[in-house]
């Protein structure tokens, strides 16, 4: 009798948490596939009422549009080349000082490591209009250089790295001193390929940080075939209130990319994302 | 015993040292340049009257007197941001956790129910934020959604009493996908001889996330909401795109105001702006720097 009350009670707890669990899911797709229909709607439609849950008929026009009037693809390519050329100074530039702070004995290491440690806690509106001053200076302002070169190290970066590297056995790195590696050399062929599973967070916490950036190059990019794709959304969404699908088109094609990137590594971006905050 | 010629010291200490030194020599530049020197720089410039134009005139403390004493505007921002916070605060990371204790059953397609969460995470602010503008339009699905439900129309973004509520609302929905993650893999983390203890003591499952899960998730519930707290007074980009800080102010807060600032070439009370902000955020950090030094 007690084995045959549990059973069916069970089943409604399972019942209910399955429930709960599709009606919040629902509650985080239904926003992405409100954007795609509106943007495959006529004008006219997108705000019908009632509501019309599928587009009817299917229109690409706003697709068009955007892609015929707007320089939607510099957009892409710019963030695109923006965010490949900053992961990559990271990867290399944080990689290589992370191994001298964590490998290396030099006079003066680690008063310049806790330094560095120090404007962790900086955010980064403080130094925002100064550096904005030196790019003007530079005569940096809507170029390329303003967004790549005061973003191609970040203390954040070698810390993490760092830690990474403390767990490298000292003697593999002597075994290649021996052979006569130089110090690059160690680095090189002995360190980096061990620092691999490091990297990958790097490349993606760093990768989705300049992707998403929208402040500085807000504030650096005047010319709209140098903006990135925020930059482009935004600005489209501002001067086309009134055209919600092609905005909508915009947003699409804003956010595609990255979560194609994102259903393929999906294992790699959450160990990455969550690696910070499990590790601290 | 006869001690070296200078110039041989010099090249014995170049050739044992030089590489590391190279090695670090970037990121140390980098630091410098756009960190250590503008930290000092803009500190400067909260004590002048600086247009960027103009030469600055030192005015002492007069920027920070008159943020506090003579704008009523910036005293809205800070309420607006730290209500903002507060909000955020109080619902995202709770919601994370209720999510990931249903993840972290025995389900099927738990894979794909972690992605749909943490797909807003992946998206950047300026995609979430058009698409909420168009979800909060006047006719738009929520409005339509309120009317098949009887209710009247909502100004979601143009009344000035809900606008930030409204904000806050997409703003959680974006990023509690990660507090979601974070906590599940915190979860699947605790060893599982934990539960067995409990069970054996007879705890019913309530009883297990009080003595046991909670408390195993100590450090990463710190971690959570001192990190959510630092970022969430930093909030730009859904201000911008969603009401660039109206109506009336309702939605200004600190960073979007100290844009405007800078748009307006008040680069001192720009930079004063940004002093006080870092204050708030130093007392964060010093909690978890606390928090964190006690463990070990």
């Amino acid at each position: 009798m007690k084995v045959q009350r549990i059973a069916p009670k069970k089943i409604f707890a399972r019942g209910f948490l399955y429930l709960v669990l599709v009606v919040s899911s629902l509650l985080m797709i239904v926003p992405f596939y409100w954007s795609v229909g509106t943007s495959l709607k006529l004008e006219k439609f997108v705000f019908a009422s009632p509501p019309q849950w599928w587009p009817a008929p299917i229109s690409i026009q706003s697709y068009v549009n955007i892609l015929t009037r707007i320089p939607f693809l510099s957009y892409f390519s710019n963030s695109v080349f923006v965010a490949v050329v900053t992961t990559l100074g990271h990867v290399f530039f944080d990689t290589l000082a992370a191994y001298a702070f964590a490998k290396l004995k030099f006079p003066g290491r680690d008063k310049i490591f806790f330094l560095f440690l120090l404007v962790l806690m900086v955010p980064g509106q403080v130094n925002l209009i100064p550096v904005y001053r030196i790019m003007a200076s530079l005569h940096w302002i809507d170029t390329y250089l303003a967004l790549i070169v005061p973003n191609l190290t970040s203390v954040f970066g070698i810390f993490m790295m760092r830690q990474f590297l403390m767990s490298i056995p000292g003697e593999l790195l002597d075994s290649g001193r021996i052979d006569g590696c130089n110090e690059f050399q160690v680095f090189h062929k002995i360190a980096l390929p061990l620092a691999i599973p490091g990297i990958a967070t790097l490349v993606i916490l760093t990768f989705m940080d300049r992707w998403n950036d929208f402040l500085w190059p807000r504030i650096v990019i005047n010319s709209e075939k140098l903006f990135t794709l925020p930059v482009g959304l935004a600005q489209l969404q501002m001067k086309n209130t009134s055209n919600e699908a092609q905005i909508m088109a915009g947003t699409v094609l804003t956010a595609l990319p990255m979560i194609i990137v994102f259903l393929f590594m999906q294992r790699q971006f959450i160990e990455g994302m969550t690696a910070g905050a499990l590790k601290e | 015993m006869s001690v070296a010629p200078y110039p041989n010291r010099v090249r014995r200490f170049m050739s044992k040292y030089s590489m590391p030194y190279l090695f670090i020599a970037v990121p140390v530049i980098s630091t410098v340049v756009f960190l250590f020197i503008p930290m000092i720089v803009s500190f400067w410039w909260s004590l002048n009257d600086f247009s960027g134009i103009q030469a600055a005139t030192f005015v002492g403390l007069k920027n920070y007197i008159q943020l506090f004493t003579a704008d009523p505007i910036f005293i809205k921002t800070l309420v607006n941001t730290s209500l903002f916070v507060l909000m955020g605060m109080g619902i995202g990371p709770t919601l994370g956790l209720m999510t990931a204790l249903l993840l972290n059953q025995k389900i099927r397609y738990q894979s794909a129910f972690r992605t749909a969460f943490y797909l807003p995470v992946m998206t950047s602010l300026v995609v979430v934020s058009t698409i909420w503008v168009m979800l909060y339009n006047r006719n738009g699905l929520l409005n339509s959604l309120l009317a098949g439900l009887g209710l009247g129309k909502l100004g979601w973004l143009s009344d000035p009493r809900v606008s930030l509520v409204s904000v806050a609302i997409a703003s959680i929905w974006q990023g509690f996908g990660f507090e979601t993650v974070v906590f599940l893999a915190a979860m699947q983390s605790i060893p599982r001889e934990l539960y067995e203890a409990a069970m054996m003591d007879g705890a019913d499952p309530v009883q297990r996330f009080w003595y046991v899960t909670l408390p195993s998730l100590r450090h990463v519930i710190v971690f959570i909401y001192i990190y959510g707290i630092i970022g969430s007074y930093q909030v730009f980009d859904q201000i911008y795109v969603m009401t660039s800080g109206g109506p009336v102010y309702s939605t200004s807060t600190i960073v979007h105001y100290l844009f405007s600032k800078f748009m307006d070439l008040r680069l001192g009370y720009a930079s004063a702006i940004a002093y006080i902000l870092f204050a708030i955020l130093v007392i964060f950090s010093f909690i978890q720097w606390r928090f964190f030094t006690e463990k070990n």
